[in-house]
């Protein structure tokens, strides 16, 4: 049995074996297929609030750190420390150099179908932090896209995904 | 001495992706495929038990096995001797929570155990074995090979 404390490590070598034969994405999908159960029902029926309920479970689960932010159409999901890179990079196998991705990979979809528009500041795919923005609105979802983009700076660091090309305006 | 010792909240769910990720694997990809991502799990993730092993140390596997079991809250028997470790395993931990999330259990979930588990001896005095006495019910055995002098 891998410990589920250690999953982490070996989702990194399927990252790394996929991403070699550029099949990423295809295995995101199928993932995010997984959670239809119980992510997109309860995101569906819920909507934001739904997705809240989720995730203060899994920041509890996960020990993740960071603020988790209801208002009134958004909601706001920090990692300050995300623990999931964390356990990648403290790893003696090394780090994906893509392991970030699979976050927005499966949760896209997910978002899609809820009706939901999110914007997914990866920020540096090193380094184990990052901002994610999630809205029922989508003209707010493209007003706080515009003022990422407006304010985020030009040397390539960050890297932001959406879930909804709409959401680009 | 463990390399990783989470001792934190845990997040049984990720036993779900892993039984997803073993079929996805295998039926996109082959199970040769899955049994080299698992041995490489086994040799690079866990290159600490890898290490000690292949010195004679068999101290960092024990503690692991006896570790995790206990934190994921299985019912297991550890026998330890000179040139064998035996762990029984009673009821798994990974299958009893995907049987709790009403999942179908992956016909690669024992493959898991056995591939890491030959991944981490790989190179090294020690060699394992894996028999899988009923659903949830397995033999781990990692046993030195007479021949060897690793001091």
């Amino acid at each position: 049995m891998i410990p589920s404390d250690h999953f982490v490590r070996f989702y990194n070598e399927v990252f790394k074996f996929l991403d070699e034969r550029d099949g990423l994405q295809p295995y995101y999908e199928e993932i995010s297929r997984h959670q239809d159960d119980h992510c997109l029902v309860l995101f569906k029926a819920k909507g934001l609030r739904g997705v809240y309920e989720y995730y203060q479970r899994i920041y509890k689960e996960e020990n993740c750190q960071g603020p988790l932010v209801l208002n009134e159409h958004e909601l706001i999901l920090g990692m300050d420390r995300c623990p999931s890179l964390s356990k990648a990079i403290d790893n003696d196998a090394g780090a994906c150099p893509k392991y970030c991705l699979h976050c927005p990979g499966w949760t896209c979809r997910i978002y899609r179908l809820a009706g939901l528009f999110q914007i997914f500041d990866l920020m540096e795919l090193d380094k184990p932090h990052c901002y994610e923005w999630i809205y029922d609105d989508l003209e707010l979802a493209k007003a706080k896209y515009k003022e990422l983009v407006a304010g985020m700076p030009q040397d390539g660091s960050h890297y932001i995904v959406v879930s909804d090309e709409r959401i680009k305006g | 001495m463990l390399r990783y010792q989470e001792d934190n909240e845990l997040h049984r769910d990720f036993h779900g992706t892993t039984n997803t990720t073993l079929d996805y694997i295998a039926k996109h990809y082959g199970v040769d495929a899955l049994k080299m991502i698992l041995r490489k799990t086994g040799h690079d993730v866990y290159k600490s038990i890898h290490d000690k092993l292949a010195k004679g140390n068999a101290s960092e596997l024990i503690e692991h096995l006896n570790w995790f079991f206990y934190r994921e809250q299985g019912k297991y028997q550890l026998t330890v001797s000179e040139n064998e470790i035996v762990l029984e395993v009673f009821e798994c931990p990974a299958i009893r929570h995907l049987h709790k999330m009403g999942r179908e259990v992956s016909p690669y979930i024992c493959l898991q155990t056995s591939e890491v588990n030959a991944g981490m001896c790989e190179g090294t005095p020690w060699v394992s074995e894996v028999k899988v006495v009923g659903e949830g019910h397995c033999i781990q055995t990692f046993r030195k090979e007479a021949g060897h002098d690793t001091k």
